[in-house]
């Protein structure tokens, strides 16, 4: 039968077909599979489902795997997590015996004084804690992700599962089922089996089921979303309707010595006995008050474990074996160890009785689990076969409570005294049905204790505290399978721009050119040459329809109604609390309708502001946006004339096509919309394009450029040009509460407008104190490269009242200049002694360079 | 299995009343993004559609936007399967859906095992990408 050997701690374990990581160990001798969290406390086998963690071990360098349901596989390394220096002789097994030292909520009361030890203590802590280290190096792995839709979800594939699966699908549904484990594997062989395997067979049959084995059920969603994690893949399922076919797990119930090895419940000593074929003990003590009880007690003594006694309720005597003493309506008051089990303490007919023995299996009651069902109660589920149970209400004697986080009955009494009197902060307060687990095991027993120290003990179901996902522990790789953060757009110049060695960078969701190699060239190119810059990236908004021009009078604060066909103006974009949201170019067209352009990253926002506002004014505009469909080529210096000249035979002279107007430009083939903008400060022409031809445009004004040794140019140039003409960027010089008037704008507000998106913010606001304003400042003594003065606190007489928000040396001006926002006192900006850092700081006007703006208007 | 191939459609935008995109939405290809939009994929005589849907909003935008648009053919067998890797979206046997594929705004044309995914242009680099990635098993 042996099927090869996995590698336990420097010595090979046989393992046997069908067996698991924990019956191989068991079958080998070892009784002590972990230490507990805090107490390392010896931990044996108990609940054998997968859902205690007294088995989790490292398997292959993962710790924290449930040892108790992982096949056993040849080859595999095997580990037990804590303990030191080994699990089986663990020296931390003191702090048990130092348990008045570390009560519950210990990290808050002691190890904080002296204030300076708390670092070493924290050290010591965090590596006696845990379930084992993390593996280091290890090969990354993918997890899938995808979606399944589906008019039932049955979670759980027992016979209730199967049966709701089978009976939807013959109702026609499409069903998706999915168990934890493969079909049948927790059930100890017999009649429940059997009628299992029945209603598998039948259910494999069926097309209309798509069976997912080894798929947990994490949480259940709004939607109803349920979402199902496997070794490879995530799932999230999209039913109509949500079975909930989880069953019940046997009871847990806290007893002195309830953790101590050899503590045994029903299930996991009846798989262990029958399935494995390995005996729990040689003498065993059960305890059955239910009817699987009873059968797992049968299967014990079926496989020949020694059963030497029995305590079940007086009516079922007749059915215990007869080689197990048969205790009616006796009471299991306690376990003893050391170490393992060796004795239970029962009180028959009032009368305590010590029975020596080895093993104790527990069968006292089923607690049913229904986590997935309480996570979302407005969800349409319906709950069937166990997991529908009432369930039994656990006693809290002594012992241990939650098994996971090593909370005893005594730490939850402590806390009770302490005045934390609800199952909800007892559990924020101790840590209980927090761990692995996540309360399947232990949640009933704290409420049962809150609910009866409260004096409502027969409410202990209502003091459930919250369930929430994911309701099985869950790999974080896995939960990340169907994240990817990042989107990149790229204009069609994306390889044009590669090809000429472009460093590409982020820049509003966009992957843009900083620059071609050197910017300080690129620079001069402009403000001496003519210089090319791919603006593609700018949002574009055809705003037609009747009442365009009265969307675009609402929603900008400047005068709109007046701009004329042909001509283009700056706007500002205004929330309802009177903060700029964004600024761009409106450009007025003959036959009514309007581009707009604004930031390249503030375009999915501005689509959202004028579909919002078109649908609360209730007006006829129709809203296109052309972001993607459209190139933009900013030809751009005192040559941008010269260059575009051969290339095209419409008029751009200043007359045909003044500064702040536009007009459609075939420029070498391509029809283009030319806006005469000026964000650099130099004579310049915004080729907007039909995307498709951005290549053949780009190469056709690099080749004419030649003449004139035109660059191409990036953010890293454009950053100095734009602040030398005093231009800002949204997101860098602005803040999130800047109103026009405190960013200087107040000249693109028009107050006499009748209303406008934020006017009745901006008129309240104007009745309040400025508080501060965004400036323009020239630096003296600064250090060389102006650029790192950026983010610098300004101050005045040794208090801070400002903040660089950009700065450069400016070769056009031959000084260092930047903006900042400078606290106002009555309205006013400080006259003088304004300092960043090492630098002297003078407010200064802007625009810093061509003030008069001669060059703009070429 | 599943093929990927990604082609240059033609698309037709229409931006008329609700009455007059209720109406163009029968055509073959449309798209109804929305009460006052609707997308024609393939072929369509700008000026016949311009003229139609202008006699019931004499406003109406019509105009060819392809330029705008990337079409990535998910086609075969295991189109669909595919198509569940990037997107939570229910597929229809046949017919439009529209939403988020890979959390990029994507229009959906379905026929069968045939998925035609319209994105932007300027996102069709990355959908592509995230397309090979999510689904490399399942394309060739």
């Amino acid at each position: 039968m042996t099927s090869g050997s996995l590698r336990f701690e420097g010595r090979d374990i046989p393992v046997r077909e069908g067996d698991t990581v924990a019956s191989a160990l068991f079958r080998a001798g070892v009784r002590t599979f972990s230490r507990s969290l805090k107490s390392r406390r010896r931990r044996g086998l108990y609940c054998g489902t997968g859902e205690c963690p007294n088995c989790m071990v490292t398997v292959d360098d993962v710790p924290g795997v449930r040892s108790c349901v992982t096949p056993a596989g040849s080859g595999m390394r095997v580990e037990r997590g804590r303990g030191w220096p080994s699990t089986e002789h663990d020296l931390l097994h003191v702090t048990d015996l130092m348990h008045p030292l570390m009560p519950v909520g210990f990290y808050m009361k002691t190890f904080v004084r002296p204030r300076f030890a708390w670092p070493v203590a924290e050290r010591v802590i965090r590596r006696a804690t845990g379930s084992g280290p993390l593996p280091e190096r290890r090969e990354p792995t993918r997890t899938t992700s995808r979606h399944l839709h589906a008019d039932t979800i049955v979670v759980g594939a027992g016979t209730s599962g199967l049966s709701a699966a089978l009976e939807a699908a013959g109702a026609g549904e499409h069903v998706v089922m999915c168990d934890a484990y493969p079909v049948g594997s927790q059930v100890p062989p017999g009649r429940l089996l059997e009628a299992i395997r029945a209603l598998e067979t039948r259910a494999r049959a069926e097309p209309a089921i798509e069976m997912l084995e080894r798929h947990a059920a994490l949480g259940l969603y709004d939607g109803p979303t349920v979402a199902l994690a496997s070794a490879d893949e995530l799932v999230q399922v999209h039913p109509r309707r949500v079975v909930l076919a989880t069953g019940a797990i046997e009871m847990h119930e806290a007893f002195p010595g309830n953790d101590l090895p050899g503590v045994w419940l029903g299930r996991a000593a009846s798989l262990m006995a029958a399935k494995h074929g390995s005996p729990v003990g040689k003498r065993v003590v059960a305890v059955a008050s239910t009817e699987e009880g009873l059968e797992h007690l049968r299967a014990l003594a079926g496989s020949g474990t020694n059963v030497i006694a029995a305590v079940v309720p007086a009516a079922l005597v007749d059915e215990v074996p007869a080689s197990a003493e048969a205790i009616a309506d006796g009471e299991l008051v306690s376990a003893h160890g050391p170490g393992r089990i060796r004795s239970v303490m029962v009180r028959e007919r009032g009368q305590a009785r010590r029975l020596r023995c080895d093993a104790l299996v527990l069968s006292i009651g089923l607690e049913p689990r229904d986590e997935l069902a309480r996570m979302a109660p407005d969800e349409p589920v319906e709950i069937v076969g166990d997991a529908a149970l009432g369930g039994a209400v656990p006693r809290v004697t002594g012992g241990t409570l939650c098994l996971c986080e090593d909370v005893s009955a005594h730490d939850a009494e402590q806390a009770w005294a302490e005045g934390f009197r609800s199952a909800e902060i007892l559990k924020r307060y101790t840590t209980a049905t927090m761990g692995p687990c996540r309360g399947a095991m232990c949640g009933r027993a704290l409420a049962a204790f809150a609910s009866a120290r409260s004096g409502q003990a027969d409410r202990a179901a209502a003091a459930r505290t919250t369930a929430r996902p994911p309701s099985r522990p869950v790999a974080l790789e896995t939960l990340a399978a169907s994240v990817h953060e990042v989107i990149e757009k790229r204009t069609s110049l994306h390889q044009t721009h590669l090809a000429a060695g472009a460093e590409l960078g982020w820049s509003g969701g966009w992957k843009r050119p900083f620059s071609y190699g050197n910017w300080r060239e690129e620079y001069t190119a402009v403000r001496e040459r003519a210089g090319l810059m791919d603006v593609g990236t700018l949002g574009k908004f055809l705003i037609a329809g009747r009442d365009a021009t009265i969307l675009a009078d609402r929603i900008f604060p400047g005068r709109v109604a007046d701009l004329a066909p042909g001509r283009s103006r700056y706007v500002l974009a205004l929330d309802e609390a009177g903060y700029v949201a964004d600024d761009g170019v409106l450009s007025a067209f003959e036959d009514g309708s309007h581009l707009l352009t604004s930031t390249s990253g503030g375009a999915e926002g501005m689509d959202a502001r004028l579909r919002e506002w078109t649908h609360r004014l209730g007006l006829h505009v129709h809203l296109l946006d052309r972001t993607s469909e459209l190139g933009a080529i900013l030809v751009a210096g005192p040559r941008a004339r010269d260059l575009l000249h051969p290339l095209s035979d419409d008029p751009l002279d200043g007359d045909s096509l003044p500064y702040a107007g536009h007009g459609e430009v075939t420029v070498a083939g391509v029809t283009c919309t030319a806006i005469r903008t000026g964000f650099v400060g130099e004579l310049g022409f915004e080729l907007h394009h039909p995307r498709s031809r951005g290549p053949e445009l780009w190469s056709a004004l690099m080749r004419a450029g030649r003449a004139f040794d035109a660059r191409p140019f990036g953010l890293d140039a454009l950053e100095l040009l734009r602040l030398e003409k005093g231009h800002l960027y949204m997101g860098q010089d602005a803040l999130p509460d800047d109103t026009p008037v405190k960013l200087g704008l107040d000249r693109a507000v028009d107050m006499t407008k009748e209303w406008f998106v934020g006017k009745a913010a901006l008129e309240r606001l104007a009745t309040t104190p400025l508080g501060r304003r965004l400036t323009g400042l020239t630096f003296d003594e600064g250090p060389e490269d102006a650029a790192v003065l950026r983010g610098m606190p300004v101050s005045a007489g040794g208090e801070i009242v400002g903040r660089v928000t950009s700065a450069a040396a400016s070769p056009a001006l031959g000084r260092s200049i930047g903006f900042a926002w400078i606290r106002t006192v009555d309205g006013e900006l400080p006259a003088d002694g304004l300092r960043a850092g090492e630098a002297r700081a003078t407010i200064a006007p802007t625009p810093f360079y061509d003030p008069g703006g001669e060059r703009l208007r070429g | 299995m599943a093929e990927l191939s990604t082609s240059q459609p033609v698309v037709t935008a229409v931006l008329a009343s609700s009455e007059a995109c209720a109406r163009v939405s029968a055509l073959p290809g449309a798209c109804p993004v929305s009460p006052v939009e609707v997308a024609i994929v393939g072929d369509a005589s700008i000026t016949a559609l311009r003229q139609a849907v202008q006699r019931l909003d004499p406003d109406a935008v019509v105009r060819d936007v392809s330029d705008g648009w990337v079409a990535h053919m998910l086609e075969g067998p295991g189109a669909r399967e595919a198509f569940a890797r990037l997107s939570e979206l229910e597929l229809p046997a046949s017919g439009f859906v529209q939403g988020a594929v890979a959390r990029i705004g994507v229009r959906v044309l379905v026929d069968g095992d045939r998925v035609e995914l319209l994105v932007p242009s300027m996102l069709a680099a990355h959908l592509r990408a995230r397309i090979e990635d999510e689904c490399r098993e399942l394309l060739p």
